[in-house]
């Protein structure tokens, strides 16, 4: 135990031999691009190749790549317009949605009884088929946007409330013992602990819905619209201009990866502890 | 840092001074707990964990409570800090409830895992206290204010890290944080359950002593737990031992050694004997 004196002094006790904490550690910036972008441009090539000899061979399957590019070229406007159309529905169904999936889920979190009240209905609604509901939808509210914002509002309603409801009860309840220990009082637990420890939750959920809008206003435009992405799909689909119709879809495939990137990078900025 | 005098080879312990023996301490001047009994719900009936617990402890004491798993150390000081409530007795902490303490931040809450907040640096967590209750904070501004947190982060060896994000720190450091959060808090009485209990021996060891100097600085009430001899008798003025099923105090061990507990404490036949006899009480308390 004598060896002991020599370990129980504070110099030494301070710090166990461990490596003074760093100072923010340079950032490797290996070249990590050949790993990481030439083998999806090789699948991309080797995918296009593909559709490339399917459009040869049959014509009425897949039209040729480069008549995608001349239909997208050749009309931006009709693209644009359109797309802008659909992207509104999106963006107002997305945030009218998010946006009250968020208020149910603080309200579920403090108030059980809610809980037991609310979450049958919106696993009623998570369960019926959009495109079973945007006919009626259309019937209800005339061929405006209301139907696509709603439809799109009701598919990214459900996977926001189940996430932030999960997102806002992932408080650790050592932390949840040291703010009660303090008499915190409950908009101090929300504001300081459930809402930060949800964010990973909500942004998850975020990218999913970012996802689901676009294919919620999109799918809600097949039936009955004149305007939007899915509109034009319809269209082109009825005079089987092929090229037309896969640059439509093509579009809607790039913004939605837009969407999708966009929620990441705000999810990078914002949940920097991970 | 170091304000512990050089280990001598073989150490010969200053006589402990005998403390002027302190008039009977009022209610403001300790915490007193009277007569605490709590159950559980069992299968079928309910389970007594805690037995007509009484305990007195005088303000600016380190006391530690020791005994068997499950024989109600933490349901005890979860009862101290008003995160659970006793089905009789009575509990004060300086006069107040426990309720009326954690509305006046009285109360520093040091959990067994570090429960910091994963967003925030050690700086941020450290100074916790100052971003939550503030109304506490404002009612009790000339009475006491929270201490510097980049001050007690340097006494805990932390002065580098200030900025770091917990994921960023390892065990023993996360661990120190908290540690500092609870001293910033400058509450009169600190509540630790196993601080140190999820880290290797080597890095507790060390957090033993940085929480003894910190501790001796700072002089606040502690009522600590934990699982090792050594470490009760380390840092404690008083052991108290439990015994399980129900928990009761069994006994109540003063450790007769100076303070500030010089540097290589622990290698002294005195400190050997304390050990032993709370060993030695714990078997009793098992077997009565
Ligand atoms: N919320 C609860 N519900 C039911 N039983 C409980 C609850 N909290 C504690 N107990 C029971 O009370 C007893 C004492 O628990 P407690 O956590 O206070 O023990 P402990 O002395 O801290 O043990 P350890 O040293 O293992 O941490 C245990 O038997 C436990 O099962
Ligand atoms: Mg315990």
């Amino acid at each position: 135990m004598t060896t002991g004196i020599a370990t129980a002094s504070p110099s030494t006790s301070t710090d166990v031999p461990r490596p003074a904490p760093a100072a923010p550690r340079p950032r490797r910036r290996r070249r990590r691009w050949p790993r990481t972008v030439l083998p999806p441009l090789v699948t991309f090539a080797l995918l296009a190749v593909l559709w490339e000899w399917v459009a040869t061979v049959q014509a009425s399957v897949l039209p040729r790549l480069p008549d995608v590019a001349t239909a997208l070229a050749e009309e931006p406007d009709l693209f644009l317009s359109n797309l802008g159309y659909t992207l509104g529905s999106a963006a107002l169904g997305f945030v009218i949605g998010v946006s009250v999936a968020l208020v149910l889920a603080v309200l579920v979190v403090h108030v059980p009884l809610l809980h037991a009240a609310i979450m049958p209905v919106a696993v009623l609604i998570h369960a019926t088929p959009v495109l079973a509901i945007a006919p009626a939808l259309i019937v209800a509210f005339g061929f405006g946007k209301l139907p696509h914002v709603l439809i799109v509002a009701l598919i990214t309603f459900f996977p926001m409330l189940i996430n932030a409801i999960a997102g806002l009860r992932s408080v650790s309840t050592e932390l949840l013992d040291v703010f009660r220990s303090m008499a915190a009082g409950r908009m101090e637990v929300f504001w300081q602990l459930r809402l930060p420890s949800s964010l990973p939750f909500l942004f998850a959920a975020g990218k999913t819905c970012a996802t689901l809008a676009i294919i919620g206003a999109i799918v809600s435009e097949f039936t009955g619209s004149v305007e939007g992405i899915g509109a034009v799909i319809i269209t082109s689909t009825k005079y089987l201009d092929l090229p037309q119709m896969w640059a439509a879809i093509f579009l809607s495939a790039f913004v939605s990866l837009l969407c999708l990137g966009a929620v990441g990078l705000a999810e990078r900025l914002v949940v920097r502890w991970r | 840092m170091a304000t512990r005098t050089s280990p001598t080879p073989t150490p010969t312990l200053p006589a402990a001074v005998p403390a002027p023996l302190p008039p009977p301490p009022s209610d403001d001047a300790c915490i007193r707990v009277r007569g605490v009994s709590r159950s559980f719900p069992g299968r079928g009936s309910d389970v007594l964990v805690l037995d007509g617990v009484d305990l007195t402890v005088p303000q600016g004491s380190f006391v530690t409570l020791f005994g068997p798993s499950g024989c109600g150390k933490t349901t005890l000081l979860r009862i101290l800090a008003g995160l659970q409530t006793q089905d009789e007795g009575e509990v004060r902490l300086f006069g107040q409830t426990p309720g009326q303490a954690a509305k006046d931040k009285n109360i520093a809450w040091i959990p067994q895992s570090s429960a910091l907040l994963p967003w925030a640096g050690a700086r941020r967590n450290a100074d916790l206290s100052r971003r939550v209750n503030r109304r506490a904070g404002r009612r009790d501004a000339d009475r006491r204010a929270p201490g510097d947190p980049v001050a007690v982060l340097g006494e805990m060896g932390l002065a580098g890290s200030v900025d770091l994000l917990p994921h960023q720190l390892s065990g023993g450091m996360r661990q120190r944080v908290s540690l500092a959060r609870g001293f910033v808090q400058s509450a009169p009485l600190m509540l630790m359950d196993e601080p140190f209990s999820a880290l290797d021996e080597l890095t507790r060891e060390g957090l033993r002593y940085q929480l003894l100097d910190t501790w001796e600085r700072h002089r606040r009430t502690v009522v600590f737990v934990t699982h090792s001899a050594t470490e009760a008798v380390l840092l404690s003025d008083t052991v108290v031992v439990m015994s399980a099923r129900p928990g009761r105090i069994s006994t109540v061990i003063d450790v007769d050694l100076p303070r500030p507990r010089p540097a290589g404490i622990d290698a002294s036949p005195e400190f050997h004997r304390t050990v032993a006899r709370l060993r030695a009480a714990v078997d009793a308390g098992r077997t009565a």
